[in-house]
């Protein structure tokens, strides 16, 4: 059989496995990518090639990012960091009209910041605000939709596992990708709160105004941001420097996060053992997609189909931004059902090599690929923030929820078309870092 | 399979608190070696150990991963079909990533004894490390053993809860 339509068949075969049998993203990879490996080559070369590529990529050490970083965003979310962070905000933005909402979407921007998990940040942010902006009788509507998307920032601004993720899988430097990350994160959070501004201007029931507060107060409580921002400052400043590796820099942000929160007894004996458990487990899970996507690749490296794929698609008589939007539309629509992650594991081995064909900057194209990968979280079916927010707040209908994230989507989209028609938003600070 | 579910939970708790042990210790040695690299050099073999300390976190929160339901899986079909098809379909799906597991636990072990036997070491510290590509191979025997108990409570669970 040619060798090219082996690999379309172990692309169904995969689809197969994890739509009808169910199988986990990374486990269903392995399978297939050693079974097809089997095919082509022989068995005994795959039962080695398995067993070589889980050990080497468990004992990278390139990979120890993985663990540090969500450890990293565990503490800090097990801490109590992010109610200061929405204090300082609701005492600066509380008394405009939708002026909570905004307060989370800030709050939001600067718990990213030291998070790099969506769902983490929307929970953190969900049980802070939620209860405050229905004590403030803002409409179900905006409430829940700003903090099912305000997570979705956790993923753009570094430190994100999904740029840790991308950067390991397709041998980028994680530094360049977390600086690539930083001004559209800041946009995304821009036109999140441009979007709240204008639905109250249309419907002002939707968040009414909150207590004013003075000066001296506002200016008080911008001590709550201090821990965030030394964190940050220190963990991406150290790495932009370069100080620090990915790996350090995940080191000295869990230890700074242990320093700033265990001697005011905010981060308990038991959030530590939390924290680790959850990490121990997030982190598991990233390594075992990071290998299944490696025996996927290898199997997909010896059919030639990523490279005959880009060479065709690099031959087409259109423009590659009509391919880029054909890319962006499959990654909006395989986002709405598989969790985002997994589905960028899953696609990377062919899109990511196509991309290159095409000309597109490799941080840059990972971004924007991040930025609509991320919209999946907060569409239905399978949007993973709706989600956390419905534990959060189970009297809120769930299609209320769905129905609020779509007011936001538009932000996402329009950011997503900013940063193709302004590249430099993406590459200014990574191309300062060389 | 009481018994079977017993040792499987042991297991996990025993090796997700070595985990969390080597966790530590990676964030401990890293932390140390910027501190000590500033005042005087970094210490020796941090990368290597990292690497290896990295691997046997890894491999001792597989089980207890999986047990928690941890890794994601697409079960938008799989949820619309009926409790019995259901049940047939995440049989095969435990089946196959069991057999998979225990084979390549299997084959790193095979791995781990040559490194032994033919006493490979470590560029920097010159010190054997099979013991932490044994502990990989461990991870994955205990991940194999924890679908075998979800494959077990599957068909049988039922079953001993009733009687």
């Amino acid at each position: 059989m040619n060798l090219a339509l082996v690999g379309i068949l172990g692309i169904i075969v995969l689809l197969f496995v994890l739509f009808f049998l169910g199988m986990p993203v990374g486990f269903a990879m392995a399978v297939v990518g050693f079974s097809g490996f089997a095919y082509v080559v022989s068995f005994d070369a795959a039962v080695s090639m398995v067993g070589i590529d889980i050990w080497t990529t468990f004992s990278k050490y390139g990979l120890t990012v993985i663990p540090l970083f969500i450890l990293m965003g565990y503490l800090a979310f097990n801490s109590g960091i992010a109610e200061k962070l929405y204090n300082t905000a609701y005492k600066w933005f509380g008394h405009w009209r939708g002026g909570l909402a905004i307060a989370t979407i800030g709050a939001d921007e600067l718990f990213a910041a030291i998070c790099g998990s969506n769902t983490a940040t929307a929970a953190t942010m969900g049980a802070i605000a939620l209860p405050q902006m229905r004590k403030y009788n803002y409409d179900t509507r905006l409430s829940s939709g700003t903090v099912v998307t305000g997570g979705t920032l956790g993923t753009v601004m570094p430190p994100s596992v999904l740029l840790i993720i991308i950067g390991l899988q397709t041998e980028q430097s994680i530094i360049k990708l977390f600086l690539g990350g930083i001004l559209p994160a800041v946009l995304l959070g821009i036109l999140f709160i441009l979007t709240i501004v204008v639905i109250c201007r249309i419907n002002p029931k939707f968040g009414p105004a909150g207590p004013r507060t003075n000066l001296r107060e506002k200016i008080k409580s911008l001590t709550g941001v201090i821990e965030a921002l030394a964190i940050f400052v220190l963990v991406i400043g150290g790495l932009y420097a370069g100080v620090f590796t990915p790996t350090e820099a995940g080191a000295a942000g869990v230890i700074l996060t242990l320093i700033v929160t265990v001697p005011s007894r905010r981060l308990t004996w038991q959030g530590i053992i939390n924290s680790m458990k959850d990490s121990l487990k997030i982190s598991c899970m990233a390594f075992v997609l990071v290998t299944g996507a490696l025996i996927f690749g290898r199997f997909l490296a010896v059919t030639r189909l990523p490279f005959i794929v880009a060479d065709l698609a690099a031959s087409l008589p259109v423009s590659p931004y009509l391919i880029l939007t054909i890319i962006l539309v499959i990654y909006l629509v395989g986002g709405c059902f598989v969790d985002a992650l997994g589905f960028l594991v899953l696609t990377i081995p062919i899109f990511f090599p196509l991309g290159k064909a095409l000309g597109f900057e490799a941080i840059w194209y990972s971004i924007i690929i991040t930025m609509v990968t991320t919209m999946g979280a907060i569409t239905p079916p399978v949007g993973i923030n709706i989600y956390v927010v419905k534990a959060l707040a189970p009297e809120i209908e769930l299609g209320t929820i769905f129905k609020s994230a779509s007011f936001f989507l538009l932000a996402c989209i329009v950011c997503t078309i900013i940063l193709i028609i302004f590249p430099q938003i993406v590459l200014v600070i990574p191309n300062m870092a060389r | 399979m009481r018994a079977l579910d017993k040792i499987s939970n042991l297991l996990n708790q025993v090796l997700l608190w070595m985990a969390g042990f080597f966790l530590v210790a990676m964030i401990l040695m890293t932390g140390a070696n910027i501190v000590i690299r500033i005042f005087w050099m970094p210490i020796r073999g941090t990368y290597e150990l990292m690497g290896y300390f990295g691997a046997i976190v890894t491999a001792f929160a597989l089980g207890y991963t999986q047990a928690g339901r941890g890794h994601i899986a697409v079960d938008i079909l799989v949820l619309r079909f009926s409790q019995k098809t259901r049940r047939i379909l995440n049989g095969i799906n435990y089946f196959i990533c069991m057999v998979f597991f225990a084979a390549v636990g299997w084959r790193i072990a095979i791995y781990a004894t040559t490194l032994r036997e033919t006493g490979e070491i470590t560029e920097t510290l010159r010190i054997i490390y099979y013991p932490f590509t044994y502990g990989v191979s461990l991870g994955c025997f205990v991940l194999s053993l924890v679908l075998l108990v979800d494959l077990l409570r599957l068909f049988l669970g039922d079953r001993e809860g009733n009687g």
